[in-house]
């Protein structure tokens, strides 16, 4: 589309160019109506692009000079978008981070991210969902001789919570662009593999996008199928069932029919369950609260380990605080937020995993689980 | 003495913001919390629970500064049926939004058809710039439910507008029946609730039964 500056001299030149819009249905910026078109005064007019050469040859043969003001309408509209602003549209390999993806997209995102980065990364089978989705964690782990310890994140137990898989892949590709040249990541994948979820309730997320953007739960169909979803973290074997829950499949914190009903749990558990002598550091990424998150929900007594537990998460969430002020609550989740049982942090502490902690993301209520993709690069840049 | 960053102060906070989002929030003013400095809670027998609360409030559209204000919030005993007894003191001056409450005032009355939206953030967090105001109006109607609906079980968000239609009216008030989502924490459920909420520049808010 351009937008034309014309010079009209007569009031014969006036009647053509009304005729002229009216017929084309042309698109007046100014003056804005018609009947308001004068003879000496300047016009400006938009142009659909399919229109122009013909709009440019009747101005020609009417004698009716003019000149193009605005080359590309669409150019300028993009450029003048909002979402430029302070945060750079991060682009890697092709793939916005700084959006929210669909599942598809996190799928092929995920053998893209094998794909390009090989020696270090491998897509590995976890389980299936409910609707028979299957499950993948991204294996990050340096070749090397010595017996390495784990790191699991999982992202996306809740599907509202989308902040939570854009860190996941954030993370990843923090991760992966930096680990040769940023001494901090290399020293750590010398010592550590990691193993990144970066969406473990496929089923809800993709429900989310489809149907109903504040959906929480699994979509495992209750009471003949009047009813759907496990809130997957009242599901694991931790205290399951005792408190902070519910038994009606209709609420948001159903926990299921026993521990480990569902097939998300079971791939989770089944895996961490196996490799839990190696597993030094289990996280769990939520939204929203601001806040990390110790054990436990079910019980005020606090773990074995408080005092290590309380002493990282204090200088986690002080690095945090340093990047962009935002600051973040520290306790267990008892003491903090609520009592919960069945979760899956709560359990994986229970089965022996010393750090085990819950990060509940920005932001504390504004935007609560709606958080603008504008939000993404600050969030995740903080929580690296 | 409470910490605060305990549940039991945060939720009371949530119930004083919502309380002074009610009495001071408009189209160009959205109050939220930026931190609970402290807290303090005293049993009163055969009465309820009274939180002394001190807070550090920042406005959504003027964020490099923030405001002080002490607050008082009373949960009655056995409170399934009245609201929490709330009271607020800001201290200094919450910034002028007279210019921009008659802009807002008058492009509504200039409408010939009655505004309608819906979504309010949409899926992806976003909101059009010209309906802010129709958001923050949102929160000023939010304030007033989270205030009257909160025990010290529960804290609740505004999650989402769902609906808005504006009602036009013979005398000088705004009026909006809102349609909005508000999640509560403790049970992770998100409720519809409507709302009927009247405005005036110089008159303020008020919810209409």
């Amino acid at each position: 589309d351009q937008v034309l500056h014309i010079m009209l001299e007569t009031l014969q030149q006036v009647q053509h160019l009304q005729l002229l819009c009216s017929t084309l249905m042309l698109d007046l910026w100014k003056p804005l109506l018609p009947e308001d078109i004068r003879a000496g005064e300047d016009l400006h007019i938009r142009v659909p692009a399919p229109l122009v050469q013909e709009v440019k040859d009747s101005l020609d043969k009417l004698m009716i000079s003019y000149r193009v003001l605005i080359p590309d309408v669409q150019k300028l509209v993009d450029q003048s978008m909002p979402r430029e602003r302070s945060s750079r549209r991060q682009v890697s390999g092709g793939y916005v981070y700084t959006e929210y993806h669909k599942m598809e997209e996190i799928y092929q995102w995920m053998t893209q991210i094998q794909q390009n980065n090989s020696e270090l990364v491998t897509q590995r089978f976890l389980g299936k969902t409910f609707e028979n989705r299957t499950m993948y964690y991204l294996q990050i782990s340096q070749p090397s001789n010595k017996p390495k310890k784990i790191i699991w994140m999982d992202c996306g137990i809740h599907a509202r919570e989308r902040i939570s898989p854009a860190f996941c892949q954030w993370f990843v590709k923090e991760i992966l662009q930096n680990y040769k040249t940023d001494p901090n990541i290399s020293r750590f994948l010398q010592n550590l593999d990691l193993y990144v979820l970066p969406v473990l309730n496929i089923d809800g997320y993709i429900y989310s996008w489809e149907e109903d953007r504040l959906w929480r739960k699994s979509r495992s169909p209750y009471e003949n199928g009047t009813c759907y979803g496990t809130d997957l973290n009242r599901n694991f074997n931790s205290s399951w069932g005792s408190v902070g829950v519910s038994f009606d499949c209709n609420s948001e914190v159903f926990c299921g029919l026993g521990p480990e009903s569902e097939p998300e749990t079971r791939a989770v558990a089944q895996f961490i369950k196996s490799k839990k002598s190696d597993i030094l550091c289990y996280l769990t990424i939520h939204s929203y609260g601001q806040l990390i998150l110790t054990p436990y929900g079910s019980t005020n007594k606090p773990p074995s380990n408080n005092e290590e537990l309380m002493q990282v998460a204090k200088e986690a969430a002080a690095a945090l605080e340093g990047k962009y002020g935002t600051s973040y609550r520290v306790g267990s989740t008892a003491s903090i937020l609520y009592s919960n049982s069945g979760s899956s942090r709560d359990w994986a502490h229970t089965i022996g995993i010393p750090l085990s902690y819950t990060f509940e993301l920005r932001d504390t209520g504004t935007h609560g689980f709606v958080l603008p993709a504008d939000q993404i690069q600050p969030t995740c840049e903080e929580t690296m | 003495e409470l910490p605060p960053s305990q549940f039991p102060a945060s939720r009371a906070s949530a119930v004083a913001l919502g309380y002074l989002c009610y009495l001071r929030g408009g189209p160009g003013r959205g109050l939220q919390l930026r931190e609970l400095r402290r807290a303090r809670r005293q049993d009163i027998d055969d009465v309820g629970h009274k939180y002394y609360l001190e807070l550090e409030l920042e406005d959504v559209l003027d964020k490099a500064r923030t405001v002080s204000c002490t607050a008082e919030v009373l949960y009655h005993l056995g409170s399934k049926t009245s609201a929490p007894d709330v009271q607020v003191t800001v201290q200094g001056e919450l910034r002028s939004t007279e210019e921009a409450d008659q802009e807002f005032y008058n492009w509504i009355r200039s409408l010939e058809k009655e505004l309608v939206a819906e979504n309010i953030p949409d899926s992806h967090g976003n909101v059009p710039p010209e309906l802010e105001p129709i958001h923050l109006l949102a929160w000023v109607a939010s304030g007033y439910l989270i205030w009257q609906n909160s025990t010290e079980n529960t804290k609740f968000h505004l999650a989402q507008v769902k609906h808005v239609k504006q009602v036009k009216r013979s005398d000088e008030d705004l009026q909006f029946d809102y349609v909005v989502l508000l999640h509560e924490m403790v049970s992770q459920e998100v409720l519809p609730w409507q709302v009927t909420l009247l405005w005036h520049p110089q008159r303020g808010a008020r919810v209409s039964q």
